[in-house]
């Protein structure tokens, strides 16, 4: 079946209205994020302009038309999306592309976002996008419709227990097949010390507490961390004072200065995050390695991270260019990611055509 | 105990409760070992040293990948014993100076004696993969104990002389025992296994992400008990590491035991000062009184959960990445 231009700009207009500063439900679901703790005012205003700038009827049907994926199947479809992660309204993109696909959405919110996420599913089911009763924050409280595919973020080893739970609720099925997400950080190059690189490598650092897989925990540059720890700071302090922390630091990150310090390498203690000179990756949250090195180096970490690594920035001079398998995205944009980003390095909505959505 | 060498007797000293020698040997490390001092001293301050031991910060082993670990003056005059890490995981190598190869050694021999008394068993051990690792604290170990025993040895199959061997043990009236790596024990099941005449008890040991595909323990014992043709009850684990100068065994289970110079605990990989409680998971923390010219307080990289009885299973390596990112379990999000 041609995919319908009429459909596309259903979406968009769903979703942007939805995004409307003058809609009610959106700032009470705002209100309730805020008053439960679960997100910082500012990351998810933060998140709603990012979005707002990246949907529209036009960014659609680009992503449909570059996806090559202009037809859609005429079956009823079930897409099973597990929203899971610490960035507000995760997983929007999932559901906006089982909606391309014209796919029966089916939801598990995650618990840390059941507001923002549920406000936007009643606004497209007023639209007859979604229906209303085929989401839940716990996957024992969803309506047993056996899904087709199911798309979820998480480690390559939660990924058995999560599939045993839905098959033991009867969600999906032994051979349903799954897109799963693994990756967990981002790297950015950055070759100059102009206020524009550190003011977007700040936000790239440090926006949602660092917790997203966009997020940068891996900072690759010719100078040394003890040079430029000085200037940057200051870009961090204000960062933090339009931006007040959300989250607690992890008793961890102490630990890590103590040893650090014991063991002679270069780190900064930057209020909420750890900074430190070492080529050794921990992936533990609120760490940032400084590593010292050319796009060589990048290249090497790109080999050792494998899937771990979500996307690689930098500045004009390297975006759009290939270093080992990644091409690198712009540092300015690791926040705000077009509709069309590809988590893990997979488009989703090809994905979903591919095993018949 | 000022005079460092007279710290030796320490470790097995029967006179003195395990919680004194660890407030000795603590002050010994905090004179005389500058990483873990620096590291103490930042983490918790100057004070007296914490009337729990279970207060005292455990040094992450990765420490040992980066600088050499050392408490005291090292022995000029002969060359140290090193043992270094097999650096399969990617990372860097541990590098671990043993300053007194003969306190090593002594801990070695009491604790496998402990579970396998010399005049009733004796050692065969088929460890393929780690005999290119020169510096490899497990061959060192095994040819130790190797060197205790003139039935005992090294193999590489099940040649005839390995059978004769093996008739010679039993006219001598022990057991036979098989310490292996995982993945060598597995090499030998798939390379056909002949008739013993008498069947053994088996040692496995080292992580199994090597072999070809992961295994889980439970998988492995299973697999072991059947193709050698005895019961689960007789196939045994253990646990060491460069890093760590004593071991650990768990007896015909998954449940490790330490010795008595050694205290094991589970450590909330969040606050590693903070305890979990049994049944929780978190990252192994470890005192090794044997450690003392190196550092003896550590925190591993080891998945953990122990049981109220102070036993303890290994569950694989701690990924700090299930913590970060969009990584979460269902009922964790």
């Amino acid at each position: 079946m041609a995919f319908s231009e009429r459909h596309i700009e259903n979406i968009a207009r769903a979703l942007t209205t939805w995004f409307d500063k003058e809609n009610r439900e959106l700032s009470r679901a705002i209100e309730q994020t805020v008053d439960e703790n679960l997100f910082s005012l500012e990351d998810i205003k933060h998140q709603i302009l990012s979005l707002k700038h990246t949907i529209s009827k036009e960014t659609l049907k680009k992503w449909v038309a570059d996806s090559h994926v202009e037809t859609i199947s005429r079956e009823d479809k079930n897409v099973l999306c597990l929203h899971a992660g610490n960035v507000p309204l995760v997983g929007i993109q999932d559901l906006i592309a089982v909606l391309l696909r014209n796919g029966t959405y089916i939801g598990k919110l995650s618990r840390k976002d059941p507001y923002l996420m549920a406000s936007l599913l009643r606004h497209l089911a007023g639209h007859g996008l979604v229906e209303e009763d085929l989401w839940s924050v716990t996957p024992e409280s969803l309506k047993p419709v056996r899904a087709d595919a199911l798309l979820f973020a998480g480690s390559e080893q939660s990924a058995g227990p999560v599939k045993e739970k839905l098959t033991q609720l009867g969600l999906i099925g032994e051979d349903t097949p799954s897109l799963m997400r693994t990756a967990g950080f981002s790297m950015a190059y950055i070759e100059d010390e102009s206020s524009e690189t550190y003011q977007d490598l700040t936000e790239a650092i440090f926006r949602y507490g660092g917790a997203g897989c966009r997020s940068v925990a891996i900072v690759v540059s010719p100078f040394p961390l003890r040079k430029v720890q000085c200037g940057f700071t200051d870009y961090i302090e204000s960062f933090w004072l339009a931006n007040p922390p959300h989250h607690k630091v992890s008793e961890s990150v102490p630990y890590r200065f103590a040893l650090n310090k014991a063991l002679g390498i270069d780190q900064a203690w930057l209020d909420h995050f750890l900074m430190e000179e070492s080529g050794e990756i921990s992936g533990e949250k609120h760490i940032v390695h400084w590593i010292q090195g050319d796009l060589d180096r990048v290249e090497e970490i790109i080999r050792k991270m494998g899937s771990r690594l979500q996307s690689v920035y930098s500045t004009a001079d390297y975006i759009g260019r290939r270093v080992g398998e990644r091409i690198i995205e712009p540092l300015s944009l690791a926040q705000m990611p077009p509709i069309w980003w590809k988590p893990d390095n997979l488009n989703t909505l090809v994905w979903l055509k591919d095993h018949g959505i | 105990m000022n005079d460092p060498t007279a710290l030796s007797d320490i470790t097995f000293c029967p006179e003195l409760s395990f919680e004194e020698k660890v407030i000795r040997v603590l002050n010994f490390q905090l004179k005389e070992n500058p990483v873990y001092r620096t590291f103490y001293e930042t983490l918790i301050g100057q004070k007296q040293p914490p009337e729990d031991i279970l207060e005292i910060p455990l040094l992450p082993i990765r420490a040992f990948s980066v600088r050499k670990i050392v408490a005291g003056t090292l022995d000029t005059k002969s060359t140290p014993l090193i043992f270094k890490s097999s650096g399969t995981s990617g990372s860097r190598r541990s590098t671990h100076v043993v300053a007194d190869p003969a306190l090593y050694e002594r801990s070695v021999v009491k604790e496998f004696y402990r579970h396998f008394p010399s005049d009733q068993y004796t050692l065969i051990s088929a460890l393929p993969g780690y005999r290119d690792n020169p510096n490899s604290s497990l061959v060192h170990m095994i040819r130790h104990l190797i060197q205790q025993d003139p039935l005992s040895r090294m193999i590489l199959q099940f040649d005839p002389e390995v059978l004769q061997g093996i008739e010679k043990i039993a006219a001598a009236g022990k057991k036979w025992i098989l310490f292996g790596a995982a993945f060598g024990l597995l090499d030998l099941i798939e390379q056909g296994l002949p008739e013993f005449s008498t069947p053994p008890e088996i040692i496995e040991t080292g992580g199994m992400k090597t072999y070809r595909r992961e295994i889980s323990k439970g998988d492995l014992r299973n697999r072991l008990s059947e193709a050698f043709q005895i019961s689960s009850k007789y196939v045994h684990s253990e646990y060491g590491m460069c890093e760590l100068l004593s071991q650990m065994y768990a007896i015909g289970s998954e449940w490790f035991g330490a010795p008595p110079w050694v205290q094991v605990t589970i450590r909330n990989p969040d606050n590693p000062m903070e305890l979990c409680e049994p049944g929780t998971e978190g990252k192994i923390g470890i005192i090794d009184l044997a450690n003392i010219y190196s550092c003896p307080f550590i925190l591993t990289d080891d998945r953990g959960v122990m049981r109220e009885d102070g036993k303890f299973r290994v569950l694989g390596r701690w990924n700090q990445d299930d913590l970060r990112g969009c990584n979460f379990l269902i009922d964790r999000d």
